[in-house]
This record gives C-alpha cells, structure tokens and sequence, in this order.
C-alpha cells in the first residue's frame, strides 16, 4: 500500500490548471436572490436539508463503484473507502448543524438519473475544464470512465468560493457545491439567534480525527457559530481541498486512522484513479437477480429510517450493523452479477 | 485388517499454565467461547483441582496468600477399536482408568505414565519477528540466541551451559507415585514393559550448575515442574512457578533486559516435552499408547475468550490441508470440495462469538461493539444474505492479498510475521463462504469423540495466527514435520506431535542427553525432543507477554508502514489471549458496565507513549508482577461477596496491579495512535 502513496501526490500536480472558475457574469440561469433581510430560519432550514440530501447522495454512488472493483486491495478501492468515509462524516456534520438549528434531517432515497448530480451546474463555467470530464454519468454503476469522471466533477474544486454567498430561494439554484456552502456559511451566521448547541448531537469520528477540536455543535450563538463554520470547512476542505489549489487538506481535517492518503483532498484523489494507467477490474452487473436488489432496497430503506432515528435524537442499536449490511448487499450484488438498486 | 484395540492419550496436545502458588486448578476440558449444555455457561473455565469438571470460580483462581494458582494439565487414556484405517472425526473412544475392563476381558491394573521436559530456549535460535518460519527457509537458521557463549546449536558446551533438561520422570498410577522435575530427584523412565527404570547418570542441566551466581528477582531457577496420577490413573501435569532468572555481568550487575524476544543471559521455567504411559493389564499383559505432549506456559487471563484464529484452529486448517485430515473436506489435487456443508453450530458459530467475545479485553469503538453484537446474533435459520456477514464483505481473505488492509476487514489485529493484519485461517474462510452460498448444515452436525473433543478444546483455547513469535505454540504447529503423518494406517490418529525415540540407557551425566534438536523447514521429520517446542517462544517468556499488548502494523512489517492506514495507528497483538483493556468486576455496578482499564496498570504502567500503554515500562517489573494481573471471567462464575454479576458479562477479576479507586492511565477509544517518530517530529 506505501509503494503506491507517492503516486497519490503525483495527482496533485497534475491537478494544477484544473477546475471551475465561478463565473460571476456568464450565462448562468436566473435565480431567485434573497438579501439579508429576507432569508429567514426557513430557507436556512431546507438549505439545510439540502446539504444532508446532497451528502448523502454520493453515498450509494460512490460504495457501488467501490464495490464493484474486484481487488479490494488495489489503489481504486482503498481511495474511494477513504472518500466513502469521510462522506458519512460529511452527513454526520450536516446533521449536526441541522439539529444545532432546529432541524432533525430526513432521509429520502436519493434518485440517480441520467446526468442529474444534485447542485452541478456547469453552464455558467469554463467548459474547457469541464469537457475533460465528459462523458459522465449520474446513474447507479461500477468503476467505470462515465463514473470517475462524474466523482471528480461532484468534487471539483471551485477556487472562487470562500467569499460571502450569494443566498438563493431554491436550493437547486446553486452552480456548484461549493457556491451551496458558501450561501449556507453565510445564511446560518445570519441566524444565530437560532443556533443552539447540543442539541441531538452525533460523534462516531472523532477517534479517526484527533486533530479536530469537535465534531458536534455544543454551544449557542456566535461560539456555536464557530463550531458551525468549523464543520463546513471540514466538508469542503476534505472534498475539494482548501481555496488554493495546491493546498493539501488542512492537518486538522486530515484523518488520522485508516486513510492512505489523508493529505488529499476527495477531487485529487479521484484524480488519481482517473489518471491511472488503467481502470480496476470490475464485476459486472446487469444479471438477473432480484431477490440480491430487493435485499438492498430493504437494508438502504432500513438504513434510512435508522439514519433519521439517530438524526432525530434516537440511539438506534441497530444502526451500525444496518449500515454495514448495506456494504454487504452492495458487494454481494457484484458479485453475483447483479448491479445494485436502492429504491 | 481384523480390529485391534488401540490406546491414545488425550489431549494430543495440552497445556499447563504458571502459577506462583503451590496449590493448582486444572486445565480447561471445554473450549473457549463454545457454549455450554447449561445453554449459560461459555467453555474455556478451569476446573477445580480434584474434581471431574467442577468448573472454578473466581475465588478458586488465587491461594489463601494471593498467589496465583498454577493450572495444571490432564491427560487421560482412550481406547478405540481400531481396523486399519483411522478417520476423523471417528466420534469414538472410551477412557480408560485403573480397573477398566476391556471387550477383551483384560482389566487395567496400572498405567505407567513417563514425561521428560526441557527448556532450550537459551540455546536455540533467535525469534525473528519480521520473518517467522521463514527465518528458517533455503536451509538458513536465525542467529544463535546467546552468541557469545561459543559453539553450534548442538555443540555440548552450549547445551551444557544454556539448555535447562530434568530428564524424564515416570510414575506408576497404581502406586500413587508422583516426581519432581528437579535436580534432587533422579530421572526414571518406563521401560514399555510396565516397569520404571532409574538413570541416575542422566545429565539433569539447570542453570546454577554453571552460574555461581544468578540474579533471582522471584526465586531460583531449580524446577520445571511436577507430575502425579489422580484416584482414576489419569496423569497430572503440574508446571513450574514460571520464574526467570539472570546471569550477572562482569561488573556483577544483572544483564540488562533489552528487548522482548531474545534476552541475553536469561533462563526461564517454561518447559515442553513428550508424554507416554504404559498400561499393565492383570494378565501380565502391557500395551503402550500413542502419546501426547504437554507444553508449559504463560497463564490463562482470559481463559472463556476465544481467539477468532486459535491455535485449534491453525492445526486443523494444517490436517485439512496438508495431512488428508477429511477427505470430504479438502482433496490433495482437487482442494476443497465446493459441495462440503460446513455445520454451522460447529464451523461457523465459533467465529461469530469469537468477534463479538473480544469487547472484553480489547478497546473497541461502539461501531464494533454494535457490529460484533449483531454477527453473534446470526444463527443457523438466517439467510446469509440478510446478514451483516452478507458476501464476507468485512472478511479479509486469506487466498487474496489483503494482509495490509486494515479496516473495515476483519480480524482487525495485528498479523503474523511480515504482514499487517490477521487473516482467518483457509479453511476457515473456506467455511464462512460456503455458508455465505447458503451451503451448510444446521443441527448438532458432526460427531467427536470425547478423547477428540478434549483435543480441540486443549487448542481452542490458545493463540493462534499471531506466531510472533505467540503465547502457547508458535508457528510450528503449522508444520507437518512434527506430527505423526502416518496417522491413519498406525492409529496414531491426528494431531500427534511424534516423540524422537529417547535410549536413556545412553544417558552420561558429563554429555548432554538432548541436542539441539528439530527446526522446521530443514526436513527433519524424526520427531521432537523435550524442549523442541517452546524453544520457539520468547526468553523470558514474561516481556514478550508483556510487550505484546498494542503495536503499530510496522512492527510486522520491516519498520515501514505497509497498512491502508495511518503509521500510528495502534492495533492489538493478541486480544483474547493477552488482554489490553478490561472490565473491573469490582467497579462493576448493577451490571452497569464502567470505563475500561488497562488490564496491566498501575504504579510503573504510565506511558508517555500510547504504543506502550498496558505494560510494564520497565520489563524487570513484568518478570516480578505477571502473577499479579488479574483473569478475565464469566460474571456467572465471580463470587464476591454480596454481588451478582450478569452471565453476558466477562469481567477482571483478582487483579493486584492495583486497588479499587486508585487512578491509572485512561484507555483511549480506538482508533489511537502512537506518538510521532522521532524522524516525523523533525
């Protein structure tokens, strides 16, 4: 596993020159700003939600190119574990905030369609840049060009973000991810009065971070706010590295655990698996085999309601095992040919 | 072939464990982890000394003065009707004691039991913890453990001067005898007639006939041992007080402890060698039986917690694989027989406990503990493939490479020499996946003779995987050079450790008797001498003990980080056998489980370093206080006044390290880490 490490930081450099510019006087569509005045705990609420919804989308899109590689002890797989774990840290910390502001998350099945990657709007960007990632595909698949490419466009990054968002009336009106933090660091300091720590509060990480000061929200207001601000620099520092590209991730996000390449960011570490000389064998899916998809979908509909019992306030026992379980199905699915369903 | 009666000792292979206490229990009849008929209690308990299988409580486990009592080990004799062909697992054999009658009509009279031990440890070879066997391959050896005494490894100097050697002792059962294996009293064998032959001219080598003088932190270094027979004839086998002792240097200073596996200048009293007994029938008539071997070492501190790879397991997957052990099972040229049925009560409900039974002497995070719980909950009406065990996903697998992947593939300790990480054995595997294609049997499955049972559980209930070099055996029980492998057509049966045949009558008090003995990978396939096991094991045993609690995976691996992991991140090297973090049964409120503790805590415990937590920073101290650890046990069988404790729970019991109330260095959840190197803080 360490022979391959130095190739891991071989993607950082190939990574300069790459990513979105933001642009802030092109085409992009319309949407409906708020000023300061009119965003309220509402829009911060379904902002919110849309950030637990957007986390946990990459969840069974990532764990099934995963699984579908056949070495699990190839480069491939191990980065994308590294990235599948830190985004159930990632909707851990979303959670948080959300119930820091009042808002215990729900748990819809994500839909994977088409080319539809929530918050991915690339008509206002330098298509140079996003043409090296075509073709890409959001739906449901193995390890494949289609889908690497779509992992490092969820993850691209957007060096332009950093500054004050713009808030929007619609989730879905955000070009990027990055911009959708943005506006969501933004909205919550604007509404402090609603913040209250401690509040159903979840840590199953901080043993893996031991340079994170806290993972939960434990406190009101403006130190709340900080703890806030702190988790969304976590999700975005972790997904698509600092604001300067060549910035590995910050020392005290990095996993100190069970990563093989802490130091880099969710984009250069698909990067790194795009760049490769070639692609892991994979299962292939597409036999028949419903009674492996419908297990799935029972353990993915079984994981979601455990999620919203424990974002709720709840200590599911079942919790962990469920979501293993739904690693077990996914692999198992693979392996026998079948590709996997989640709803 | 018309049948014959045939006579086996059982355990092939058993195990006595120190004590620094002069009374004992015996070893464990049932393997760890296994529960039993009761449908409450878990196996692996000792028994009560002088009873059949009265199991202990925690009030058995220590004498009137706090010493740890030593656990003694029971051989007993077996007959078989035997017709050319032994087969495993036969689910036959009958004990026989003094007074048996045979179909015969022959009646038992006397069983004349002999038992020679040795420690060769100081005059073997180094254990090589990044290599293992392979120190031992393309007709290489390891360097010489006391290179400076000079010499080969059979050269009679060095034998003289380093290998400890009581010579044999035999014992009439019908006589009530029992012997020393001391330097006063004179070695004696049977004669396979039924009569005991004195050699008072063997060389009985300790190691203050050629010291002066010896540092003696807990006593001298002047036994291995004793045995006698109980009221039936059966043979005990009770060990030394595991003691080590140290030469001086040339500035009458002790020698300095510098490491964990090969001290220079130390002895210890653990010991190992063959067992053989002798049956005299009232007819004039003598019969002698396929032997056993006993190995005397570390004790049990958490004796019901069953290793996910144990001992059993690693000579089992080695007969499977390698000695025709079922041919139903595994073939020589077709390999496993993909049609086999695995029963799952048996084959595959071992494992599950296992995993969920190591919460008890390891620091695991709640997502384990959850994990673990649920495995355990998987019994033989599920489907697999509605199980968290659904495809092995979180099984690491032994046919691929997957020893440097660490999480989330199980086992997650430490691996054996020059990998990472532990892999369930292949025959193991084998098992969990056919169970996972739903092809195994339910019900009570296979039957096992009680002689068999007593083997497995002998074996269960010790390390296995981890050979670094281990606690009981080390890797050579993987090789097929020390067993009987004609097993089948002798009737030897399997898992028989072949004796090097002895001539005592060649003994000369000035040569030494033994020599260097049997190493593997050399094709050397004459049989063991005494001493030819623990050879293999740490010198003295105690810091290895004492040091194998947490390591970073590059302690395997040559010094370099090969794991999916961070370089400081600490996984544990034997968590069943050797516990880290324990439960206090005394701390223990309403079955309300507290904080875990370090099992090896207390003054001279605190680490500046979370790699050395649980252990004795200065490793002289682990020589002095390894009786004083305490034993992780049932809560069912801990007896403290005026408290109940839950079954479910495994808890610390007759720990002296230290007092209820008294502070000592917090266990950090898992995942730890190490402090940085030195070459990483720059």
């Amino acid at each position: 596993m360490n022979r391959h490490r130095n190739s891991f930081h071989k993607a950082r450099q190939r990574r300069k020159g790459l990513g979105r510019r933001q642009a802030a006087s092109t085409g992009k569509p319309s949407s409906t700003k708020l000023t300061a005045d009119q965003w309220d705990i509402a829009h911060l609420r379904s902002h919110l939600q849309a950030a637990v919804d957007l986390e946990f989308w990459t969840l069974p899109f990532y764990l099934s190119a995963m699984y579908s590689i056949k070495d699990r002890s190839s480069d491939a797989y191990q980065l994308i574990r590294t990235v599948v774990n830190q985004e159930m840290l990632h909707l851990q910390s979303a959670s948080n905030i959300a119930n820091a502001y009042g808002l215990s998350p729900t748990f819809a099945a994500p839909k994977y369609e088409g080319t539809n990657i929530p918050h991915l709007d690339f008509s206002g960007d330098d298509l140079d840049e996003i043409d090296k990632f075509k073709p890409y595909t959001a739906t449901i698949g193995a390890l494949d060009l289609e889908h690497v490419n779509a992992m490092c466009l969820i993850e691209i990054p957007e060096y332009l973000t950093g500054e004050t968002g713009d808030l929007n009336e619609n989730v879905t009106e955000y070009g990027s991810i990055g911009a959708f933090y943005d506006a969501l660091r933004y909205g919550a300091s604007l509404l402090t009065d609603h913040l209250h720590g401690g509040v159903k509060q979840v840590d199953f990480f901080s043993a893996y971070y031991r340079g994170m000061p806290s993972l939960k929200v434990i406190d009101d207001g403006a130190d709340g706010f900080d703890q806030v601000s702190l988790l969304i620099d976590l999700i975005t520092d972790q997904g698509e590295g600092a604001t300067k590209e060549d910035e590995t991730v910050l020392p005290a996000f990095q996993n100190t655990a069970d990563d093989v390449a802490p130091e880099l960011d969710h984009f250069d570490k698909f990067l790194a698996i795009k760049d490769a000389k070639e692609l892991p064998e994979t299962f292939k899916g597409g036999g028949s085999g419903d009674q492996l998809q419908q297990i799935l979908v029972s353990e993915f509909t079984d994981l979601r309601a455990a999620l919203e019992h424990l974002f709720g306030g709840g200590n599911p026992q079942q919790f962990f095992p469920v979501m293993a379980s739904v690693g077990g199905a996914i692999r198992n699915c693979w392996e026998n040919g079948v590709s996997p369903r989640f709803s | 072939m018309p049948s014959k009666t045939i006579f086996r000792v059982h355990p092939t292979l058993n195990v006595a464990r120190f004590g620094t206490s002069d009374d004992y229990i015996l070893a464990p009849e049932t393997a760890a982890g296994a529960r039993e008929a009761d449908g409450v209690t878990i196996g692996g308990l000792p028994i009560k000394a002088g009873t059949e299988n009265e199991l202990v409580t925690s009030s058995d486990l220590r004498d009137a003065g706090g010493h740890l009592k030593k656990q003694a080990a029971r051989f007993r004799l077996f007959w078989y009707d035997f017709d050319g062909t032994a087969r495993y697992p036969g689910g036959d054999g009958s004990e026989v004691v003094i007074g048996t009658k045979l179909p015969d009509g022959r009646k038992v009279v006397d069983l004349v039991w002999t038992v020679h031990l040795a420690n060769k440890k100081a005059a073997a070879y180094n254990v090589v913890n990044n290599l293992g066997i392979k120190a031992y391959a393309d007709g290489q050896v390891p360097q010489r453990r006391n290179p400076e005494v000079h010499g080969e490894v059979d050269s009679p100097s060095r034998l003289n001067q380093l290998m400890i050697d009581a010579g044999p002792r035999a014992i009439s059962a019908a006589s009530g005898q029992s012997a020393k294996f001391d330097n006063a009293t004179t070695p004696s064998a049977g004669n396979g007639q039924g009569a005991i032959e004195s050699f008072p001219d063997y060389p009985v080598r300790f190691p203050a006939d050629v010291n002066d003088t010896l540092f003696e932190p807990t006593g001298p270094l002047d036994t291995l041992g004793e045995i006698w027979t109980d009221d039936k004839g059966r043979l005990i086998v009770l060990p030394s007080i595991g003691n080590a002792v140290g030469q001086y240097d040339e500035y009458d200073v002790p020698i300095q402890i510098t490491g964990d596996l090969n001290n220079v200048g130390w002895y210890d009293a653990a010991s190992d060698g063959p067992v053989s007994v002798t049956l005299q029938f009232d007819d004039g008539t003598t019969e002698t039986a396929f032997g056993a071997w006993v190995n005397c070492c570390d004790p049990g501190y958490a004796p019901q917690i069953r290793n996910v790879v144990s001992t059993w397991d690693d000579v089992y997957d080695t007969w499977v694989r390698e000695l025709g052990l079922q041919p139903d099972l595994f073939g020589p040229k077709s390999g496993y027989n993909p049609d086999y049925e695995p029963v799952f009560d048996q084959d595959i409900k071992p494992i599950f406990g296992a995993a969920a039974q190591q919460r008890w002497t390891a620091n695991l995070p709640e997502m384990a503990l959850r994990s673990h719980t649920a495995v355990d909950a998987i019994d033989e009406t599920h489907e697999p493939n509605k199980t968290i065990m659904a495809g092995l996903n979180f099984i690491r697998n032994p046919n691929a490479d997957e020893t440097n992947i660490g999480t989330p593939l199980m086992p997650l300790s430490l691996g054996e020499a020059g990998t990472s990480f532990l892999t369930v054995s292949k025959t193991q595997y084998f098992m969990l996946a056919q169970w996972s294609r739903n092809k195994f049997q339910t019900g009570p499955g296979r039957v096992f003779g009680p002689g068999e049972q007593l083997d497995i559980a002998a074996l269960t209930n010790c390390l296995g995987g981890r050979y670094v070099p281990g606690i009981e055996f080390s890797y050579i029980v993987r090789s097929v050079d020390i067993y009987i492998q004609d097993w089948q057509t002798t009737g030897a049966g399997p898992f028989r450790v072949k004796h090097k045949p002895l001539d005592y009558s060649k003994a000369d008090e000035d040569t030494p008797f033994l020599t260097g003995g049997w190493i593997p990978l050399h094709g050397m396939t004459d049989g063991l001498e005494p001493g030819d096991l623990s050879k293999f094991m740490a010198i003295p045993w105690q810091t290895d003990y004492n040091s194998c609690s947490i390591h970073q995976t590059l302690i395997n691996t040559n010094g370099v980080n090969e794991s999916n992991g961070a370089a400081s991140t600490l996984y544990w090297s034997w968590p069943s056998q050797r516990p880290d973090a324990v439960y206090v049964a005394e701390e223990v409120v309403n079955n309300v489980l507290p904080a875990q503790r370090w099992s090896i805590r207390g003054p001279g415990t605190y680490a500046v370093n979370p790699a050395s937590a649980a252990t004795f920073q200065n490793p002289l101290q682990s020589i002095e206080q390894w009786d004083r650890i305490g034993i992780v046990m049932q809560g069912s069988n801990i007896d403290i006044e005026d408290r109940s404790f839950s079954p479910k729970l495994f808890l610390e019991v007759q720990g002296q390290l230290t007092a209820p109330g008294d502070a000592s260095d917090p266990v950090a959840q898992w995942p730890f880490n190490a402090n940085p190197s030195k070459k990483e803080r720059g």
